[in-house]
């Protein structure tokens, strides 16, 4: 079961992921991420702190929009996630490719850096 | 051979009927002559009743087999023929007549050798059109046989057998004893002239036919009946020939016969169109009832019910309506209706009793049909029948009627039993495509079964040095880890264990190809990153987007006891260390593959080296494992996994499988099924 509430602030745009991602609502979070991305949204963070699990599916939804941002400039970070799930990203190697802070306020200093 | 034989018995007996005519016209005519010339001859009337009767059976022969020869259902044909004969005989009668009123007075017509002669022949045409017109009878009195009607039948063939020789006794005088046989014939006649099932099959056209045939023989024989009296009033003649039990018999048949057709095919006409009703309506139902055949569709069937229900009910107009799920109603078959006056009846059915009633939602499963009346301006009278297929209401048949109470019972009993059966029909045929699906799909599932099979390694190469055991498990019916080995020399071996992302089929797949890139590179004998490296550039250019593959690739040398590694995003190796006394898990530096698909994948991993000793134990798995949950959601987790190996790392490879296997098993319960792929590949270290 997934959640995703979208939330947006000044520059940014912060989606909430509330549930699990798993192979049968990856999709939802892919059609969330696209329509930032069609709405020209150069500040994504992600709010992690209520996402209980995360599957291959859920990451390679992440894994996917890695070059789109790198091409299109947009900034990207994660926050929040649990030990578990950090752990997952970390095993995979995500976290080298992709911005993970503890604190929402890291994750905001880092998108507005650039 | 037995059609030659029958032709032969028609033709002989017809020779020989006509051959005793002539006989009996020749006896007779000489008796005659001796008569008047005072010649005596010596020719008893008991020759020319001897020959008469020989006339007799061998006309009942030619007539019996000629009539079985025929077609069975021919009735209007074989009425026909008797009839024509019929006309023949009196026809030939008045020609005879005639020539003596144009003779007059003449001696020529007073001649009694001529008288004679002519009587012969209308004897002889009497008797070919009674004996026809009898075993025409007879056909249509065993058209539709049961025992009792043919033994009542043969029967009357034994009397009238009897008849014949009747005149030997009494000598064709009308006493009491002739009298009780005529009445005795005339009865059972009369009893058999009861069967008359032929009538109702014939079409209305045809009873008409039959109507005239059979009023012409009724003339022929009434004539020809009447000739018969005259001739006997005369008495020119010294062998009667005419007055006998058996012709006499075969007069009142003949007539009652065809009297009782006359009055019951009168009779049957208004009604006929009844039973070609109810002919009309078998035969819709058994074109309800053929299977679909594949290739057809649920329409035909429903265009046939449409069809069939119409003419049941003799509708004015009629259309169908069919609801699919989240499309909007469809109307089809619209028959005799415009699209204006449909939508006007449809909305007037929403506002009027009963319709009001059936519509509404639920009712359709309480009433069967909705009957009622309409204040429409064509159309008076309505029925409503609801289709359902399985149990799932599939839509409505519309029928409507300009008179008022235009629907009887019989038709509402006839319509639901087309409704019935076409449900069947259409149901049977969902039924057999469902089956036909599933059996595709048990197909496919069997050939995924058997490539994944084909994917796992047969056999783990190693030597004296090393031991290796492996398990997997797969969701479904096919799975997306992999594990390999492949063996360089006698001291160096590869190992390999991997994670495609996803599951089923299309995990499957993506397995396949990584067991396609690791069998073609590891014969390069390249160091782990060079192989991973070059592994991520061949999958990214064939795995799909969004699709990533973990793996960890290991170089064993049990010569110089090294291990070196390299891992791809794969969950870190558990490693027993005999001196430690404990298990911990190989960190390194790592990415999937096909997350980053261009050359800088490279510097994101990196190689260890480790040295093994005498007792290690290193497992791989895949996260199906550690993430496996049980009925309270708790994952089975890193740690429990490495409690199990460090309290089975004594025991050799296959004890200490089973261990993880059985802690795995009892961690996640019997209930719960797996939904991730299970692998492991535990490795003992022995010397």
């Amino acid at each position: 079961m997934l959640k995703i509430e979208k939330t947006e602030t000044g520059d940014h745009c912060v989606l909430r992921l509330v549930g699990e991602v798993d192979a049968s609502n990856s999709v939802e979070l892919d059609l969330a991420i696209q329509q930032l991305m069609a709405e020209n949204v150069k500040k994504i963070l992600v709010d992690g702190s209520a996402l209980e699990y995360i599957s291959s599916a859920g990451l390679g939804v992440f894994m996917s929009y890695l070059e789109d941002f790198q091409d299109n400039g947009v900034r990207f970070a994660i926050f929040g996630l649990s030990n578990k799930v950090k752990n997952v990203f970390h095993i995979l190697g995500l976290d080298q490719l992709l911005t993970i802070e503890d604190e929402e306020q890291g994750a905001l200093e880092w998108l507005y850096e650039g | 051979m037995f059609n030659i034989q029958k032709l032969n018995i028609g033709k002989i007996s017809a020779l020989a009927a006509v051959l005793a005519w002539l006989a009996l016209l020749f006896t007779d005519l000489t008796r005659l002559f001796g008569e008047l010339n005072q010649i005596h001859t010596a020719i008893a009337p008991e020759v020319s009743w001897a020959l008469e009767i020989i006339f007799f059976i061998l006309l009942y022969i030619f007539y019996n087999n000629a009539i079985n020869r025929t077609d069975n259902y021919n009735f209007i044909g074989l009425i026909w023929k008797s009839a024509s004969t019929g006309l023949v005989a009196s026809g030939v009668s008045l020609l005879i007549l005639f020539f003596y009123y144009l003779l007059d007075d003449s001696r020529l017509s007073r001649d009694p050798l001529l008288l004679n002669f002519f009587y012969h022949v209308n004897f002889g045409l009497t008797t070919v059109f009674l004996i026809s017109a009898t075993m025409v009878w007879k056909h249509l009195i065993l058209y539709q046989k049961n025992k009792i009607v043919v033994q009542q039948w043969q029967a009357y063939e034994v009397i009238l057998l009897m008849s014949m020789f009747f005149m030997f006794f009494n000598q064709n005088t009308l006493n009491y004893s002739f009298m009780f046989g005529l009445v005795f014939l005339m009865i059972f006649g009369s009893i058999l002239s009861a069967n008359l099932k032929w009538i109702p099959y014939l079409s209305f056209k045809n009873k008409w036919k039959a109507l005239l045939f059979v009023v012409i023989i009724l003339a022929s024989c009434a004539y020809l009946f009447v000739q018969l009296l005259s001739y006997s009033n005369s008495n020119f003649h010294l062998v009667n020939l005419t007055d006998n039990l058996f012709l006499l018999g075969l007069f009142g048949f003949v007539f009652v016969y065809a009297l009782f057709s006359f009055l019951v095919t009168l009779f049957n006409l208004p009604t006929s169109s009844v039973f070609e009703q109810k002919l009309t309506e078998a035969i819709n139902f058994q074109r309800l009832s053929r299977s679909i055949q594949p290739g057809q569709s649920e329409s035909q069937v429903l265009d046939i019910l449409m069809d069939s229900c119409m003419s049941a009910a003799y509708v004015d107009a009629a259309w169908m309506e069919i609801q699919h799920k989240s499309f909007p109603t469809e109307v089809l078959h619209q028959r005799f209706i415009s699209n204006q006056d449909r939508k006007e009846v449809r909305e007037m059915m929403q506002n009027t009793k009963p319709f009001l009633e059936y519509f509404s939602e639920g009712m359709q499963w309480k009433k069967d049909y909705a009957l009622g009346k309409l204040n429409h301006e064509a159309y008076t009278s309505a029925l409503v029948f609801p289709i359902k297929v399985n149990k799932d209401l599939v839509g409505h048949i519309f029928l409507l009627k300009e008179v008022r109470d235009g629907f009887n019972k019989e038709m509402i009993d006839i319509i639901s039993t087309f409704v019935g059966q076409a449900t069947i029909s259409v149901e049977n045929y969902r039924l057999l495509n469902e089956a036909i699906k599933n059996e595709r799909y048990k197909e496919e599932l069997e050939i995924a079964q058997r490539v994944q099979r084909s994917l796992l390694p047969s056999r783990l190469h190693h030597n004296r040095c090393f031991d290796v055991t492996g398990f997997s498990e797969a969701a479904d019916e096919v799975g997306g880890d992999f594990y390999e080995t492949y063996q360089f020399d006698d001291t160096n071996f590869a190992l390999i264990i991997g994670d495609v992302s996803g599951k089923g089929t299309s995990a499957a797949f993506n397995m396949s190809q990584m067991k396609g890139v690791f069998h073609s590179l590891v014969q390069m004998e390249l160091s782990p990153v060079e192989f991973l490296s070059k592994a991520n550039s061949a999958l990214s250019h064939c795995l799909e987007r969004n699709h990533f593959i973990t793996t960890t690739y290991y170089h064993i040398d049990t010569a110089a006891r090294k291990i070196r590694y390299s891992r791809a995003g794969h969950c870190p190796t558990l490693y027993y260390d005999v001196d430690k006394g404990e298990s911990e898990y190989l960190a390194v530096k790592g990415m999937g593959l096909g997350i980053l698909r261009n050359a800088s994948f490279r510097n994101y991993i990196c190689e260890k080296e480790l040295n093994y000793k005498v007792g290690d134990v290193m497992l791989l798995y895949t996260d199906g494992i550690v993430e496996a949950r049980n009925e309270q959601g708790k994952e089975f987790g890193y740690e429990r996994l490495k409690q199990v190996v460090d309290a089975s790392h004594g025991l050799e490879v296959g004890e200490i499988k089973a261990q993880l296997i059985q802690a795995l098993y009892d961690f996640v319960g019997a209930s719960t099924l797996p939904d991730d792929d299970y692998s492991l590949v535990v490795v003992k270290f022995l010397h």
